[in-house]
């Protein structure tokens, strides 16, 4: 049976079939979709399902599960393999018990915003093997492996996708669903759970590298394929695969072919085999020339010369996810034909010259909107310039108020970082105030050490953290403060306890929809001396929504209303629409209003009012 | 053989629910399927663009001069996709326009409708015009733009149409009967090319 599935469904499918038992993770663009899609089925499924407080405890509770003999995944985005890292590496050195997959999705040409990190050279790092997944199928397919070679191998598998596969669906093939319900059983072995002894160390360093031969024996000829075809080679793995096919069914080209699916460790001795009877190749993966590097050194000890085109030598580039053109381009260098024309670049220049850019703000009735709104005014009110005041932003929505109309946030780096580098800007010598703004899911995730550390060193800042109870960039996922409602989780951490525990003495709630209030509490607490925390709560205009919590919308009333457009250019709200008529213009509040009432107290003319009555 | 469809608008249009009945349906007709969205930022403002790959496929992305039919539901999302437009390949323009934030107090800069058709003949596109908004307000469902433009791309590709009714019927929840509707009107508003 087929089924449409995009590449995390897939693995969302592959978990289910595999009888895995505990599957966490923390949400991040391209990885989302897997528990996304698998959390609503848990109790069907009897299974533990969770959204872990950020990627390092998820990859724990998913490690100790498989050390007492379950199946276990953890999933993430590739910045979140870098906070998982530090009990990973350490986890790989010990093996496992019941199978241990970790799943990782890099975004080579930056869908969601971040780095474009390769994540292939983890499983160098850690010394671990690692499958690269080129298709929705293999999605599928590859988690079953990955869980079987683990468990093989006794060792934690690395399985790597891009989001040109995890976020693109096909038709998958789809199977029955093992279930296993294994006891849990641990037995105490300190010299494989525990790092104090360099001897011991050493030993489970070289268990790690013998655990990855293994894996290399038992995947090869499942996961690597050859086609001979003449003397012209192209190596190809990950998302490049399914490009590179669509051209040479295309152009129907003759040439040899190596599809590698396992990236660590490379298999050797099938590439020297290959490059036997090629003079000439193109090595074809997405960002770093991880594999390329790897192919000389091979080719070099082969002592055979052959003309390598790939990264090196400039064929392709190290940045973006490559289109089927940029494929094409690097074929025809290989095979020096041109394969066929393109648009007339003229056509493409003049359409890009008139094409409408279609800048972000935040949504509809967004909280987040009255919080910088009060921000940029609380630094106003203190006779600050704006341009003078560093505020750090964070990851998630609330990084948006560095867009327009507000562009309050100065730097964004990692899950918790604005709280530290506030600090920093104030060790530097920075006299006037530094701001911090922070969502909540990501203080939970990373952002409460940087506070205990400012409390402690007690650094003169304001953080506010914009609380909008759901981990909502990535599409709305549970975290511990989201409210308690029937389909999540009962139990709620509430942040200003949180920052109470953590020492801070000046912690003060807004309601971002209560703009004077708002301005005047924030500036109070950037004059206060010392650790401020302004909790800013008001929940998810979309996730309220939702939940039909209504509030009565807004209409603009147009004897008022000059068409002064001060709303538009402060509010930038979707739902607000400008009618240019005649000298006068009109600003129209359309029914997509989600009332959050901030353009009533913006405007200058008071024309804009409560829909009565209407909820 | 291959079938590339190219879908565009802005977050709201339902341009993504559009494209996964398409996708649904090669399934249902036992075709291979590649189904990319585009999705980013929708909620916030933002365009959306999916594209549907039917048959003989196996990238994820429309090739450039490779669509054979294009849907823009927002007017001037055609022009990021000229890349991809296949000489005398199809694309059904919808009439509406969506002002981006900083164009709304300054409409004017909109790109030309003259400056768009140029183009589009320049590309060698054989342009269907209709008036989705309208159409899906005489059938009393202004949300069913898309389903009126789906009857049009279904009637141009020679669609199977009780499959896809099926498909359609399937995957709405509510206002069944209008939502059909809205489908039928833009099917009979085109005229079969292939």
């Amino acid at each position: 049976m087929k089924k449409l599935l995009t590449g995390n469904e897939a693995v969302a499918e592959g978990i289910i079939e595999s009888g895995t038992e505990v599957v966490c993770g923390y949400p991040g663009t391209p990885s989302t979709e897997v528990i996304q899609t698998l959390l609503p089925k848990a109790k069907e499924l009897g299974i533990h399902i969770e959204w872990s407080v950020n990627e390092k405890v998820a990859s724990e509770i998913a490690t100790a599960a498989s050390w007492a003999g379950k199946r276990a995944i953890v999933t993430m985005k590739m910045s979140g393999l870098n906070v998982a890292s530090d009990s990973l590496c350490s986890i790989i050195y010990s093996g496992c018990r019941g199978g241990l997959v970790i799943y990782v999705v890099d975004d080579p040409g930056v869908s969601a915003g971040m780095v474009e990190q390769d994540s292939r050279y983890y499983a160098k790092l850690g010394v671990a093997p690692m499958l690269d997944i080129s298709s929705q199928q293999e999605s599928l397919d590859f988690v079953k492996l990955a869980f079987e070679v683990s468990e093989k191998i006794k060792g934690p598998v690395f399985l790597r996708s891009t989001a040109s596969i995890s976020h693109v669906a096909s038709d998958v093939k789809i199977g029955k669903r093992v279930e296993l319900k294994r006891e849990a059983h641990f037995e105490r072995d300190i010299s494989k759970y525990t790092k104090p002894k360099a001897s011991w160390c050493m030993n489970q360093h070289q268990d790690s590298l013998t655990r990855l031969n293994e894996a290399s024996k038992i995947v090869d000829s499942r996961v690597n394929q050859v086609h001979l075809e003449g003397k012209y080679g192209v190596i190809v793995s990950g998302a490049a695969w399914e490009n590179f096919q669509e051209a040479v069914n295309r152009y129907n080209l003759k040439l040899s072919w190596l599809k590698i699916g396992i990236v660590n460790p490379l298999p050797d001795e099938k590439i020297k085999e290959f490059l036997k009877d090629i003079d000439k190749l193109l090595v074809l993966e997405e960002l770093e020339p991880f594999i390329e590097a790897e192919v000389m050194r091979i080719s070099f000890l082969s002592g055979k010369k052959i003309d390598i085109l790939g990264k090196f030598d400039g064929t392709l580039s190290m940045m973006g996810s490559y289109s089927f053109k940029e494929i094409k381009k690097s074929l025809e260098a290989l095979l020096k034909v041109k394969l066929e024309s393109e648009q007339n670049s003229e056509i493409i220049k003049r359409a890009e010259e008139l094409e409408v850019k279609r800048p972000t703000s935040f949504c509809i009735g967004c909280p987040h909107r009255g919080t910088y709104y009060a921000i940029n005014k609380a630094i106003k009110k203190l006779k600050y310039k704006k341009k003078d005041i560093i505020v750090t932003g964070d990851i998630g929505c609330t990084i948006l108020g560095m867009n327009k109309p507000f562009e309050t946030c100065w730097t964004e780096v990692a899950m918790g970082a604005s709280i530290g580098l506030a600090q920093g800007f104030k060790w530097a010598g920075i006299e006037k105030p530094v701001l911090a703004t922070i969502g909540d899911s990501t203080f939970f995730h990373a952002g409460i050490p940087p506070l205990i550390n400012a409390v402690y060193q007690n650094v003169s800042l304001t953080i506010i953290i914009l609380d909008n109870g759901w981990t909502a960039m990535t599409g709305f996922q549970e975290n511990p403060g989201t409210i308690p409602l029937k389909d999540t989780n009962p139990m709620r951490i509430d942040i200003v306890e949180v920052c109470k525990g953590c020492g801070a003495k000046d912690i003060s709630v807004i309601d971002p929809y209560h703009l004077k209030e708002s301005i005047d509490v924030i500036a109070e607490a950037i004059e206060h001396p010392g650790v401020s925390v302004v909790v800013s709560r008001r929940e998810c205009a979309l996730q309220s929504r939702r939940r039909k919590v209504n509030l009565p919308k807004l209409k603009v009333n147009p004897d008022k209303c000059t068409g002064c457009r001060v709303c538009l250019s402060s509010l930038a709200c979707p739902a607000m629409i400008f009618h240019p008529k005649d000298k006068k213009g009109l600003m129209e509040i359309t029914s997509s209003c989600n009332g959050c009432g901030l353009c009533k107290d913006v405007c200058p003319e008071e024309a804009i009012e409560v829909i009565k009555d209407a909820v | 053989m291959q079938y590339n469809i190219y879908l565009a608008g802005v977050g709201g249009q339902g341009v993504v629910r559009l494209s996964e009945i398409i996708a649904r349906y090669a399934m249902e007709k036992g075709k291979r399927v590649k189904f990319y969205k585009e999705i980013g930022l929708a909620q916030r403002g933002g365009p959306v663009h999916c594209e549907v790959r039917i048959g003989d496929v196996f990238g994820p992305r429309i090739p450039p001069l490779s669509s054979n039919i294009m849907v823009i539901m927002e007017l001037s999302e055609v022009l990021k996709a000229l890349e991809l437009i296949k000489p005398k390949g199809v694309v059904i323009l919808n009439k509406k326009k969506v002002y981006p934030i900083d164009m709304m107090a300054h409409p004017e800069r909109y790109p030309k409708q003259e400056e768009i058709i140029k183009l589009l003949n320049d590309a060698k596109a054989e342009i269907i015009w209709i008036d989705a908004e309208k159409i899906a307000l005489e059938v009393g469902l202004p949300i069913a733009e898309n389903n009126v433009l789906l009857g049009a791309l279904s009637s141009i590709s020679s669609f199977d149409k009780e499959c896809i009714l099926n498909v359609l019927r399937k995957s709405i929840p509510r206002e069944i009967d209008k939502n059909i509707a809205a489908f039928n009107k833009g099917y009979e508003v085109v005229n079969p090319i292939r």
